[in-house]
């Protein structure tokens, strides 16, 4: 092997190729960091969102590094379900981010499985919460502590084509339907336009949810169970099953695609005249839908309970692992409080939590996000606070298994009590109950 | 084997060149038949980058009732604030090393397990295979960990490095199938010449693997450029985002996406790769050196 | 006559160097060997650095119980006792993978090998149609492909217009149990661009003078076809019929993006892989999702080994004679 002489040259030349390589790589990918001083700190903060929330969220990191010269902030984005597994696959390799946004099943599955940094030594100091109301800050409560910020507010509500509507002669009542009327107004309105009068909404957890709050259920109770029975489950499903066979809601065809997207969307797609929905999917519904929209409270056939909560559309939380916490908390609560902050980031992860900046940045919202602060003026009495709707560990299975079984309910492959029935086992499963 | 031999009689010629124009004439009919239906949804895609953006999740229809280039002066005014050509430089830089790792080490890898007699081949060609079988997502976290310690993550090393060691087995093994389909009375004939296993490699093998060597760096550019997964699990900051990275930004499920500037860059995204390939197929033709070496 | 590339293997098995080599026979064979753990060096690196460490991991944690960020628990078979016993979800997975492999693997390599056959020849706008035909598979599977292929299959697309003129009404494939798993077929089939290069690679490497000769013996292109072509692209059709089944077996993308991320309408587009992911991180079993990895890579081995086991009847490779 020695002997050759032809070989080591060819090796040495492809050897000296691969380092120039090493080198460029390196230079090109190298990133500053905070070793051995302790005046200068980096610290990550991912997101996932859409290019407004991207725009808007750079933007107000600048300011943040411009008041905080000793800080420095590199942000990672990425689309939601991305977001998730990436995350996950950070924080499992031992690399977490410091300051994360979360939505409520992953809040709830990091919380639970201890990957949160518990925020009650900053409340109070580093982090202001004097501005956000107790009923959204609840949101991010477990077990009596502060783990996670409301980024937002968002509520339920009932989206629809006004004109469509006023065709088929259907109005929206004073002080919102009771579901017998909502049913019977649905039907009128397939009869009348021959587009059904509503998406058929037994596919989202979600909207199971408020309804388990009209009748003072919940859909998991304070210590991570499952909040509500077969019956109840089935009693709902039952109750959209007449809607359908009445042609009220959506053919299972029409349903099966929903994610809550307006890609995926009925409504959007006409197949349907309208859709239940969280607030903060009204611009995406005023952007991609052709026709007049409005909007209403959800049918409910208690006085009292709207079915609607002060939801935090996402939170942020702070790694449990952050060597920054300090920071993170301080760019938190900048994001939250800082009023210039605030009108940047607008609407862009619903309407502001804080509620002085809310006020301002509604006084000067136009479009779409008008739409969205009118309706919340207009049910803000309404709205429930937030503690009683958290999603423990293993709600984003639930929600997921949810959605699968209602497909074999609508295609008729189960009954509507076997599919409940089912829920309720694979759901205990989930919860480790 | 000489030319004049293999060439027919005059008078066979002039009759099968009539012959062939019709065929020719059919073979192109049918053809352009079958490429129209498959690229009917190609099509579509760009259309609908054109269209504006009430039209594009609404109107299915091929042509748009409003053409607009208006998606496109977005996708060029820069996303999530970088320009456009960054992304596109990251992608290029990641696909072409990518391209570069995996031709050289997988003929190499290629030529010995195709080739080569010597201890312990069977098992280690099994295993070799066997790393294709595992379904990648129960190994993505443990090679995080691995490119964490190696403090490499946020870096392009976790996307590249792997292509000079070979580890995509399924180019590996084409290598290797190409190499056995390799005439062997050729590198012995060069080991007589005194050549030792590398310079055979080199200048007897390497050249007759072209058309092997060709479709791995049409895969290598074309796969490293579409794929997602690694580049968003190993890349952080968006100064080094690729393009399907930056992509994701005009898509989200949770609040407003914007489906058309998305077209509109999925068709950018698509040019070099389309030029690629049509750069690269062109060598994939006849006459390597196989034939002739008989004689 | 035989096939002509048989009878030209035994003229070169006759022909090759047999003196040398038997000349310095030891020494020959320890340079040799050194030489190729040399050459393998960077593959032996890459597979001990990056490759075998996480596969043993992921191996012991199919026996323990591992949410993903907990210390992994050790639970013994458990996993695979569920999976096998109680799991219902997993069994269908296992049935939608199985008609998706043995539906989508011979119609795309048919497609692939027909479509390099008829562009083999070099004719006026070969290159022009290889592109056009490799056009779908530059697009991988992304959020517009998902979108495309509703435009295609979904209500009132393309698909559904063209079946109204004979009178069929189906409405929208993607969202019915029935044909959605259809339309992830037809994805996969669409795509079939990278055997068909790998095809004209294959045919690039037969020898002229193998057709020149053939020609003059007077066999027909039917003739051709089966004496020379397919017997020299053997080598070719077991890469790509291997490959093509790990890979159908494997399949999670397509199904992934036109099914946004769930398993079709009622589970009907459930593949085994995409089940695999739901559970790993959608679920945060991490332990239970490498247990059905390596259930699937023991049921890929053993269909390859069989592939191989017969590979030596049919496969012909010109470097080694017939075997």
């Amino acid at each position: 092997m020695t002997g050759r002489i032809p070989r080591p040259g060819r090796w040495s030349v492809l050897a000296a190729a691969a380092f120039t390589l090493a080198g460029t790589l390196t230079a090109c990918s190298s990133s500053p960091d905070e070793v051995g001083s302790d005046a200068k700190q980096t610290i990550r903060f991912v997101w996932w969102g859409n290019e407004d929330r991207a725009a808007a969220t750079e933007k107000v990191v600048k300011r943040f590094e411009k008041e905080h010269p000793n800080i420095k902030v590199q942000t990672e984005f990425s689309g939601y379900p991305a977001y998730v597994q990436k995350l996950t696959t950070q924080i499992a390799g031992g690399n977490a981010p410091d300051l994360l946004q979360l939505d409520r099943p992953t809040f709830g599955e990091y919380q639970q499985k201890r990957q949160l940094a518990e925020l009650t030594p900053y409340v109070g100091k580093t982090l202001k919460t004097d501005g956000i109301s107790d009923s959204l800050l609840a949101g991010g409560e477990a077990d009596g502590k502060q783990f996670a910020m409301p980024a937002g507010l968002t509520t339920q509500l009932f989206v629809y084509d006004k004109d469509l509507y006023e065709k088929a002669g259907v109005t929206v009542p004073e002080d919102g339907w009771t579901w017998k009327q909502f049913a019977t107004d649905m039907a009128k309105v397939q009869a009348e336009s021959g587009r059904a009068g509503t998406t058929d909404f037994g596919w989202a957890i979600d909207w199971f949810e408020s309804w388990l709050h009209q009748n003072g259920k919940q859909l998991y109770t304070s210590d991570r169970k499952l909040g509500f029975t077969e019956d109840d489950l089935e009693q709902y499903w039952s109750m959209l099953a007449s809607m359908r066979q009445k042609k009220g809601v959506t053919a299972a065809e029409d349903t099966t695609k929903m994610d809550g997207s307006a890609q995926n969307s009925a409504l959007v797609a006409k197949e349907s005249g309208s859709e239940i929905a969280y607030d903060s999917s009204v611009t995406s519904y005023v952007s991609t839908y052709q026709g007049k929209l409005g909007y209403a409270p959800l049918p409910s056939d208690s006085k009292t309970e709207s079915g609607m909560a002060a939801l935090p559309p996402v939170y942020y939380g702070i790694a449990k692992t952050s060597s920054h916490k300090e920071a993170a908390a301080l760019l938190l609560n900048f994001i939250l409080n800082d009023s210039e902050a605030g009108k940047v980031l607008g609407t862009t992860r619903g309407t502001p939590p804080n509620s002085e900046v809310a006020a301002s940045v509604c006084a000067s919202a136009t479009g779409a996000d008008k739409e969205t602060c009118d309706f919340q003026s207009k049910v803000k009495d309404r709205l429930s606070p937030s503690d009683t709707w958290l999603w423990p560990s293993g709600s984003s299975a639930v929600k997921t298994d949810f959605q699968r079984v209602y497909d074999d309910v609508i295609f008729g492959k189960s009954s509507a009590s076997a599919g409940a029935a089912k829920v309720v086992e694979n759901a205990k499963q989930s919860l480790g109950q | 084997m000489s030319v004049q031999a293999a060439t027919p009689a005059p008078s066979v010629t002039g009759t099968e060149r009539r012959g062939l124009t019709v065929r020719t004439v059919l073979w192109h009919v049918a053809v352009t038949a079958l490429v129209l239906v498959l690229m009917y949804p190609v099509l579509w895609l760009v259309s609908s980058s054109f269209k504006p953006a009430d039209e594009v999740l609404s109107n299915l229809a091929l042509l748009p009732d409003h053409g607009t280039t208006s998606n496109y002066s977005q996708v060029f005014g820069g996303v999530a604030g970088y320009s456009v050509w960054q992304y596109f430089g990251n992608s290029l830089l990641v696909s072409g090393l990518a391209v570069i790792g995996n031709v050289l080490s997988c003929a190499l890898a290629g030529y010995v397990f195709g080739r080569l007699k010597f201890r312990g081949r069977g098992p280690l060609f099994a295993f070799m295979i066997a790393t294709i079988m595992l379904p990648h997502h129960v190994v993505l976290i443990p090679q995080y960990i691995i490119f964490q310690k190696l403090d490499m993550v946020n870096t392009f090393w976790p996307l590249v490095l792997p292509k000079f060691f070979a580890t995509e087995a399924f180019f590996v093994f084409l290598m290797v199938q190409f190499v056995r389909g390799l005439p062997k009375e050729l590198d012995e004939s060069a080991t007589i010449d005194g050549c030792g296993p590398f310079r055979t490699f080199w200048y007897v093998i390497l050249p007759l693997l072209r058309p092997a060597v060709i479709t791995t760096s049409i895969f290598t550019f074309i796969w490293t450029w579409n794929d997602f997964f690694s580049q968003l699990i190993y890349l952080n900051d968006p100064s080094k985002f690729t393009l399907p990275l930056a992509l994701q930004i005009y898509v989200d499920q949770t609040s407003q996406s914007a489906f058309g500037p998305m077209f509109a860059m999925s068709v950018l995204a698509l040019v070099p790769i389309g030029l690629f390939f049509v750069a690269f197929q062109r060598f994939l033709v006849d006459g390597v050196s196989t034939s002739g070496l008989k004689g | 006559m035989p096939t002509i590339a048989q009878a030209r293997s035994k003229g070169e098995r006759a022909e090759a160097p047999v003196p040398e080599a038997q000349a310095r026979p030891p020494r020959r064979r320890r340079q040799r060997s050194g030489a190729a753990y040399v050459f393998l060096s960077p593959w032996l690196i890459g597979a001990s650095l990056l490759t075998v460490g996480p596969m043993l991991a992921s191996l012991y944690l199919a026996f323990t119980d591992y949410d993903l960020f907990n210390t992994p628990r050790w639970v013994g078979l458990q996993n695979f006792e569920r999976m096998f016993t109680q799991d219902d979800r997993y069994w269908n997975s296992v049935w939608v993978t199985l008609k998706f492999a043995l539906v989508s693997v011979p119609l795309k390599l048919a497609a692939a090998l027909g479509v390099a056959l008829l562009l083999n020849k070099p004719r006026r706008g070969t290159g022009f149609y290889r592109s056009a035909f490799y056009a779908p598979s530059l697009l991988g599977a992304s959020v517009s492909v998902a979108l495309v292929w509703r435009s295609l299959f979904g209500s009132n697309g393309v698909v559904d217009d063209f079946l109204g003129i004979f009178g069929i009404h189906i409405g929208s494939m993607v969202d019915q149990p029935r044909y959605a798993l259809l339309t992830v077929i037809a994805l996969a089939i669409w795509q079939f661009g990278a055997p068909m290069v790998i095809f004209l690679a294959g045919l690039k490497q037969v020898p002229n003078e193998l057709y020149e000769a053939a020609a003059l013996d007077g066999a027909g292109p039917v003739r051709r076809f089966f004496s020379v072509t397919l017997p020299m692209i053997t080598p070719v059709l077991l890469f790509n019929l291997v490959l093509e089944i790990i890979q159908a077996f494997q399949s999670f993308t397509g199904a992934f993006v036109i099914g946004s991320g769930r398993g079709g309408p009622s589970d009907s587009a459930l593949l085994y892989t995409l089940y695999l992911y739901q559970r790993g991180f959608n679920n945060f079993e991490m332990g239970y999702a490498s247990a059905m990895a390596w259930v699937l890579l023991v049921v890929i081995a053993i269909i390859t080994v069989l592939l191989f086991r017969s590979s030596r009847k049919w496969v012909f490779y010109a470097g080694e004679g017939t075997r």
